[in-house]
């Protein structure tokens, strides 16, 4: 049973998307009258994705718990932020969200695209088409079977977070975004139109570049602040499939703005724009199947998908690879000019390798058990592996972007560099040298700390100089790099030089971990608003004091146990505290427990314990009090060998009082008292306590322990270079945006006055047009 | 600028062998605990927790149970840490280390616990504590 107005809508949209596309062909191959009706077709495609978000948008604020995706990812008690976001909390929302981004990005890109429209238009339909045909499949207006529920299962409180509301909207606009330059490119292939595409192409890699980027962060700023194991990136598959994109996508928007400032090097941009977006494709394919199911923290589940994700990417693939093998002696090289070896084009070509070669390195290591598993043996690599490879190439880039600002296109002698760089290579030496003063001593440290240092005051003196001659929208580039040399010396920083201890603090007991003296005050009850935490007297040695409040928590839902450290955070370094384990301490006990399984006999010196059954009476629940009472039927025979049936009451209280339990004398045992301590129904197994029965009293007693609360201690010096760097990143990705998005607007413009395609650059293999100079990037 | 190309091409070979090596060095195998107690090296077993056996050591702040197969091996693990939470509920257990004197040193555990978030099971990481003082 289908809730069926959704499934109309989206039936709806797949009907629409393959007339669209079909008419566009049609329109391809000549009629052009037919332009309009595609148009239109378009527009119903987009308006049915919508229609079918807003129906289940509508359902879940109408809490139709009968809907299953509705039941499996909210509940009535979700407050309007949590429930919205709820729509992308599992597997079909969020393809949901996917196509509606990516539905309302076609309807600039028809516009945009001019002469191309109808090739353009067809990719771009058919990127979207097979996610809407899987939608059509596992729909996510399935009904259950009635009656309906009254509540449903709820949100996996670990992404009842303001950031996890927002990072799958903003993560999905970069996959959507990412099909334009992909139909561009695989456009330009099919109709041999080897430049136009570049323009209208840049804007929409650029916001992939800043959205997808914008969601890694904010995945990783979440990860960090809530899961309290202290860092902000595990390269767990499902954020490496993420990066990867990215970095295509960096490598795609560099061949972009070299192709565009060089009129060459056509043939990168077409593999690059087909690589960036069968990586997103391979990263869903490798997130979605369950084929890593064992290999991670997040749970994948197997939705029986898989075929449909590996056709899609298999087609996407192999057009791709066949249209540009098949055009490979048609794409015109440019006339070869020597450029010497130092100069910006081959800067910009080393770039575009290095982050390919560590894309694919990265998928490498996050494919391991899918490469594993064909000989023998599934397989994972360890952490380790990402940063021993993350590292040469975090080096080459760092070196690669400090070089460029001052490298023209032409070619530069070492000696002229030699001149304009010893201003940075001065100050990175001088801030290295800080470093080491403040104890940062391996030399790989120190190596990418004094080429980060390097490369963002190289950029940022090309920033300056931008900004004095009124360009600085030009100075997007320089800016992105200022930004990338502060987060990575502030990602190696705080990584290498990060101290960590774990600390079990008795209440009231103050203890010293680095400079720190940590003090556990008591437990501060949660309340409506706020959950349960932990007070933390903090003093430095400085003889600065505050209190931290890690949160501890039971999720009342699950019964989980949640965990948020506290973050102090400094420009000099963040102190955080991650809780690990609260021990309520408890008084003195006299008593021997023990485990007794079901229908085992135990034999506790010389008496025997046999554990028949228990009954749950659960008549005072169903009268609405939140008591359950479990009856247990021992049996227990004495050393005289006579048996005596016993049954023993337990009161179990939902509420969180202590449960009561009644204390009987074992009969044949003089001085012997048993009482039940916990019962486990599903081990079918019970513990009672035992006094009296031991022969030596030592076995029956137990000291108290003191409330006490572990927690891992952990410095993390300059770790706000890392969000800082990445925020100044950002802006300078802004700043290249709105300039292309302008260029693009402009190209557009100039084609509409034409009214005829327009003229491209001629596609043969004459003299390269006039090279820019450095002032054009 | 076929220079340039040959270079370009050059380091990215270099960095994907590069990049092989370090995996090969860094593969842990998912072995049977027979394979594990012969393995050399980092290596990860999966197995259900003996309820009976799990025992944390204040003093030394360490954890001890045993992973049962489903053939009803066992295999000894010790991990550096704090009982995770949903521990006993666990459905199956990771552990992810070295094998030496008899028993697995975990670095990190890995534990399934069933979820009734997402229709099926959750799994949580947790990393062993550096020894004190360390700097990590």
């Amino acid at each position: 049973m289908y809730f069926w107005p959704g499934v109309v809508a989206l039936w709806g949209a797949l009907l629409a998307g393959v007339s669209s596309a079909v008419i566009y062909l049609r329109v391809e191959r000549g009629r052009r009258d037919l332009l309009p009706l595609a148009r239109t077709t378009f527009t119903a495609f987009t308006a049915s994705i919508v229609a079918a978000s807003a129906i289940l948008m509508t359902l879940l604020l109408q809490h139709r718990f009968d809907v299953s995706y509705v039941n499996s990812y909210s509940s009535a008690d979700l407050p309007l932020h949590f429930l919205i976001s709820t729509f992308w909390a599992g597997q079909e929302g969020s393809f949901l969200l996917w196509c509606f981004w990516g539905s309302l990005i076609g309807l600039f890109v028809w516009r945009s695209a001019k002469e191309q429209e109808a090739p353009v238009m067809v990719v771009y339909l058919a990127t979207f088409l097979g996610i809407v045909a899987i939608l059509c499949k596992q729909s996510p207006f399935r009904l259950l079977p009635p009656p309906s529920p009254a509540d449903g299962v709820g949100l996996n409180p670990l992404l009842q977070d303001p950031w996890m509301v927002i990072h799958p909207p903003v993560m999905f606009l970069g996959f959507a975004s990412l099909s334009v330059p992909f139909s561009f490119a695989i456009a330009a292939l099919w109709k041999k139109r080897w430049d136009g595409w570049i323009t209208r192409a840049l804007p929409w890699a650029l916001l992939t570049f800043l959205t997808l980027g914008t969601a890694i962060l904010m995945g990783g700023y979440w990860a960090y602040k809530t899961l309290g194991w202290g860092g902000y990136w595990g390269w767990d598959p499902v954020e490496n499939t993420s990066l990867v994109p990215w970095l295509f996508t960096a490598a795609l928007v560099h061949g972009m703005f070299l192709q565009r400032s060089r009129k060459r090097h056509r043939k990168i941009n077409l593999i690059l724009a087909s690589t960036a977006y069968a990586a997103i494709l391979y990263g869903t394919f490798l997130t979605r199947s369950g084929v890593l199911a064992d290999f991670s923290v997040h749970s994948f589940i197997d939705l029986g998908i898989t075929g449909w994700l590996v056709a899609i990417l298999a087609t996407f693939v192999v057009l791709a690879a066949a249209l540009i093998v098949w055009r490979w002696r048609a794409i015109p090289a440019a006339e070869d000019e020597e450029t010497p070896v130092f100069s910006r084009s081959v800067l910009f070509i080393l770039g575009i390798a290095v982050f390919c070669a560590l894309g694919c390195v990265i998928l490498l290591g996050t494919s391991a058990p899918l490469l594993t598993r064909l000989s023998g043996n599934p397989s994972q690599v360890q952490t380790a592996f990402y940063g021993k490879t993350t590292t040469p190439a975090a080096f080459l880039l760092l070196l690669l972007s400090g070089l460029v600002p001052f490298v023209s296109w032409k070619g530069e002698t070492l000696s002229a560099f030699g001149k304009s760089a010893r201003r940075s290579l001065f100050v990175a030496a001088g801030l290295t040298l800080a470093a080491l003063a403040l104890g940062a001593r391996k030399p790989e440290t120190l190596i990418l700390l004094f080429t980060a240092f390097f490369a963002a005051d190289m950029n940022l003196r090309a920033v300056v100089r931008k900004a004095k001659n009124g360009k600085l929208f030009g100075a997007g580039g320089y800016f992105a790099h200022v930004g990338v040399g502060l987060m990575l010396a502030g990602i190696v920083v705080s990584g290498a030089y990060a101290r960590s201890e774990r600390l079990t603090l008795p209440v009231n007991v103050p203890k010293k971990t680095g400079d720190a003296t940590l003090t556990f005050l008591r437990v501060v009850p949660g309340t409506a608003q706020r959950k349960q935490a932990m007070e933390v007297k903090v003093e430095t040695a400085s003889g600065k004091s505050f209190y931290a409040y890690p949160k501890m928590y039971v999720n009342s839902r699950t019964g989980q146990m949640m965990a948020n450290p506290s973050i102090r955070s400094s420009p000099l370094g963040d102190l955080y505290v991650a809780p690990q384990q609260y021990d309520p301490g408890q008084p003195e006990t006299i008593g021997r427990d023990v485990r007794l399984v079901k229908g085992t006999t135990t034999n506790i010196d010389g008496t025997g314990f046999t554990f028949r059954d228990f009954n749950a009476d659960r008549s005072a629940m169903m009268r609405g009090e939140k008591t359950i009472l479990v009856l247990t039927d021992l049996t227990i025979t004495p050393p005289d060998g006579v048996n005596h049936d016993l049954t023993v009451r337990y009161v179990f209280h939902m509420d969180g009082r202590e449960p009561e339990a009644e204390e009987l004398d074992v009969p044949g045992v003089p001085g012997g008292k048993v009482s039940v301590l916990a019962v486990s129904p599903n081990d079918g197994a019970v513990v009672v306590r035992l006094r009296g029965v031991s022969k030596n009293p030592a076995e029956e007693f137990h000291a108290a322990t003191v409330e006490s609360l572990s927690v891992d201690v952990t410095r993390k010096p300059l770790i706000a270079l890392v969000w800082g760097g990445f925020y100044v990143m950002m802006a300078g990705g802004m700043l290249a945006f709105v300039k292309r998005a302008r260029e693009a607007r402009r190209a557009v413009l100039e084609a509409a006055e034409k009214h005829a395609p327009l003229p491209l650059p001629v596609p043969s293999p004459g003299p390269a047009l006039p090279a820019h100079t450095r002032s054009s990037l | 600028m076929k220079k340039g190309y040959w270079i370009a091409a050059a380091l990215t070979l270099g960095f994907l062998g590069f990049g092989l090596t370090a995996f090969q060095k860094t593969l842990t195998p998912y072995l049977t605990f027979d394979e594990a107690r012969k393995a050399r090296g980092v290596v990860q077993v999966m197995g259900g927790l003996d309820k009976q056996s799990d025992r944390y050591d204040t003093a030394t702040q360490q954890l001890f149970f045993d992973l049962v197969d489903g053939n009803g091996r066992r295999m000894p693990v010790a991990y550096r840490g704090i009982r995770p939470g949903n521990f006993r509920d666990a459905i199956s257990i990771v552990a992810i280390g070295r094998f030496r004197e008899g028993r697995i040193e975990a670095e990190k555990l890995l534990v399934k616990c069933p979820s009734k978030y997402q229709g099926a099971e959750v799994e949580k990481a947790y990393s062993s504590a550096p020894p004190p003082g360390k700097i990590s």
